[in-house]
């Protein structure tokens, strides 16, 4: 696995994969985001028997340090069997109100005291004019066995304490609404 | 991974555009409880009713939280009272009614619909027989809804069953009028009734139906006009063509909402899902009103000109976005304008823009018809008859339904105030251009032929 980090500018990807092909190393997945002005990309690859992974660490370094980019190369650690999933339903719990500190931290430790896993976390909406409206939307896989009911409160009072106002919706509300 | 605006957009329509599904109907089917024995007609009715039904609020109230929309009403709908209770007089039929309420309070659902009769194209005695229970039963009960359907395109209209739902409206007014008429706030009179509507008063479980089902009422006018407001303030420019399309794209949003909870409930009750309906079906609320979206579509008030042709082509828009998002579209589907219900409505009635003659026209383009209207206390049975004949024409000629619900508030003049309270609201009286014109056509009474429309095979 390879991951860079670093100010986002144009040719990035194309300088990663440039040296990627240069090593023949074959990108099996990839993913990237921008978040504000800072990129990160992840990418899994596979590489030749005789590519020591510290030589395509000191080769992508090379390649990216110029600009000011971060390089961290990693193996995979793989079990043989691929994991299997334990039964969940996606959820979507959305906060607004003011930016403070520890809203993140308190209501994630919410959702992992009760076995929730966040599988996407953004702030969707910062202010604008009404630093107020700052907005967070995390999408969380529940298991299937959770307390709804003790989530929801447990929720409820951690977002009250934070001054937030949290919605606890079912993810296929929002495919239903707008996707065909 | 869902966008922001995916999320945003439905926070927004939740919270301040008061989407919510207005009402989840179970409808019961009552004829295997017939008896010829009133009191193990009733011991069924009840033991088939709270037995169905026992769940259906925590589940209702359940599925509205996983998905963080509210299920508003909880209702049912039982088969016409007429047919499952055929054996029995005008005094048995009153104390059903009772066992309705009585059975409605205990899985407190707040209306029971189904004391109902079909006959437009003639009586049986029991229809007859709940004709006449009708003031009794809907002045002594607090849940129960009446309807009866008097016109069909296909069976023309009962002109003598006309009179008596004029003479019903009339006696069951002066039962309640402490209440100004409360009672004909539960009482609907149509011309092709549809026999899975899930909004009160006019829902029954037609006798094509299932044994038990799930129909679902969705709303959403506040949504709608927001829809058109937003579109409006990006681009000004937007014309009418362009604004029906929002309007449809709105509809088919809501519409997927209902369907979704319908028929989940209707999967955790074990009952087949029935149909969504998309009725633009406002509240006394600011915000979720019918007539602000007539506003938003450039008229100074709902009944100005202008009025009959913004209401078609809303209509028009929301039935096309539910038939998109649903192939199990039915009851009413489109737009309510039901005067005390509606703010904004019953402002209009207020200030003088909507005369009856002009919600009389409305109604041949809206989706249901001359809707929570009060008149004056001094409309005598006849003049109710007329205008209810006059709004079934409407129906029967265009192959639609349409229906009355008409309060003559008793002791009160055209301009004064009825107060119904809670989502039945308040209407300024309107007054009706009658001078006893119309009684001695009402009193031909017989049968108005079905028109040429009806000749469709």
């Amino acid at each position: 696995m390879i991951s860079i980090l670093g100010t986002d500018r144009p040719g990035i990807v194309a300088t990663v994969s440039r040296i990627l092909l240069e090593n023949r190393c074959n990108i099996e997945d990839v993913s990237q985001t921008i978040l504000q002005t800072e990129f990160t990309g992840i990418f899994i690859a596979s590489i030749p028997e005789q590519l020591q992974p510290e030589n395509l660490l000191t080769g992508l370094q090379r390649g990216l340090e110029p600009f000011g980019l971060h390089v961290l190369v990693k193996p995979l650690e793989t079990t043989g069997k691929p994991p299997v999933p334990s039964a969940s339903e996606p959820f979507v719990v959305t906060t607004v109100g003011p930016d403070r500190l520890g809203l993140v931290a308190g209501i994630t430790e919410v959702i992992a005291r009760f076995g929730g896993n966040i599988t996407n976390l953004r702030a969707a909406f910062r202010g604008g004019d009404d630093p107020k409206r700052n907005t967070m939307i995390y999408e969380v896989d529940t298991p299937v066995d959770i307390d709804h009911k003790a989530f929801r409160q447990a929720l409820r009072e951690r977002a009250a304490a934070l001054e937030l106002d949290l919605s606890l919706q079912h993810r296929d509300i929002f495919e239903a609404i707008h996707r065909v | 991974m869902l966008s922001d605006r995916e999320v945003l957009s439905t926070l927004e329509m939740l919270k301040d555009e008061h989407l919510d599904v207005r009402t989840v109907t179970l409808g019961i089917s009552l004829l295997d409880c017939a008896s010829h024995d009133e009191d193990r007609f009733r011991e069924q009715i009840h033991a088939k009713i709270s037995g169905l039904a026992r769940d259906l609020v925590r589940i209702c109230d359940d599925v509205g939280d996983k998905y963080g929309i509210p299920v508003v009403n909880k209702r049912i709908a039982v088969s016409p009272i007429a047919v499952a209770g055929a054996p029995f007089s005008s005094g048995q039929l009153v104390n059903i009614a009772h066992t309705l309420d009585m059975s409605a309070k205990d899985v407190s659902v707040d209306f029971i619909g189904g004391f109902s009769a079909l006959v437009e194209k003639g009586f049986t005695k029991s229809d007859l027989a709940l004709i006449e229970a009708i003031p009794e039963a809907l002045s002594k009960t607090e849940r129960v809804c009446a309807s009866v359907n008097v016109a069909s395109t296909r069976a023309g209209i009962n002109m003598d069953a006309v009179y008596l739902m004029g003479r019903a409206m009339k006696a069951a007014a002066d039962r309640t009028a402490q209440s100004d008429g409360l009672a004909c706030a539960k009482l609907c009179v149509f011309a092709n009734i549809p026999q899975d509507i899930p909004f009160m008063a006019g829902a029954y479980l037609g006798v094509g139906e299932p044994g038990a089902v799930i129909n679902v009422g969705v709303s959403g006018p506040g949504v709608v006009r927001r829809a058109i407001d937003r579109a409006r303030d990006a681009d000004p420019t937007l014309a009418l063509g362009q604004l029906a399309e929002i309007i449809k794209r709105t509809a088919f949003k809501v519409t997927r909402v209902g369907e979704l909870i319908g028929r989940e409930v209707a999967a955790l009750l074990d009952v087949p899902f029935g149909v969504a309906d998309l009725s633009l079906a406002p509240t006394p609320n600011v915000g979720d009103s019918v007539g602000e979206i007539f506003q938003s579509l450039g008229l100074a008030s709902i009944g100005v000109p202008g009025s009959t042709a913004v209401l078609a082509l809303l209509n028009d828009a929301v039935k096309k976005g539910g038939a998109f998002a649903s192939s199990s579209v039915g009851g009413l589907s489109g737009a309510f304008i039901p005067v005390s219900e509606d703010i904004n409505i019953s402002e209009a009635a207020r200030r003088g823009f909507l005369s009856l003659e002009k919600l009389e026209a409305m109604t041949s383009v809206c989706s249901v018809g001359l809707d929570m209207v009060a008149l004056p206390g001094n409309t005598s049975a006849e003049t109710l008859a007329a205008i209810i004949a006059d709004e079934v024409a409407i129906g029967v000629i265009n192959r639609k339904t349409t229906a009355a619900r008409l309060i003559p508030v008793p002791g009160k003049k055209a301009g004064e105030k009825a107060y119904f309270g809670g989502l039945l609201g308040e209407a300024t009286i309107i007054s009706v251009q009658t001078r006893g014109g119309s009684e001695n056509f009402v009193r031909l009474g017989g049968r108005i032929p079905a028109p040429v429309q009806s000749l469709v095979n």
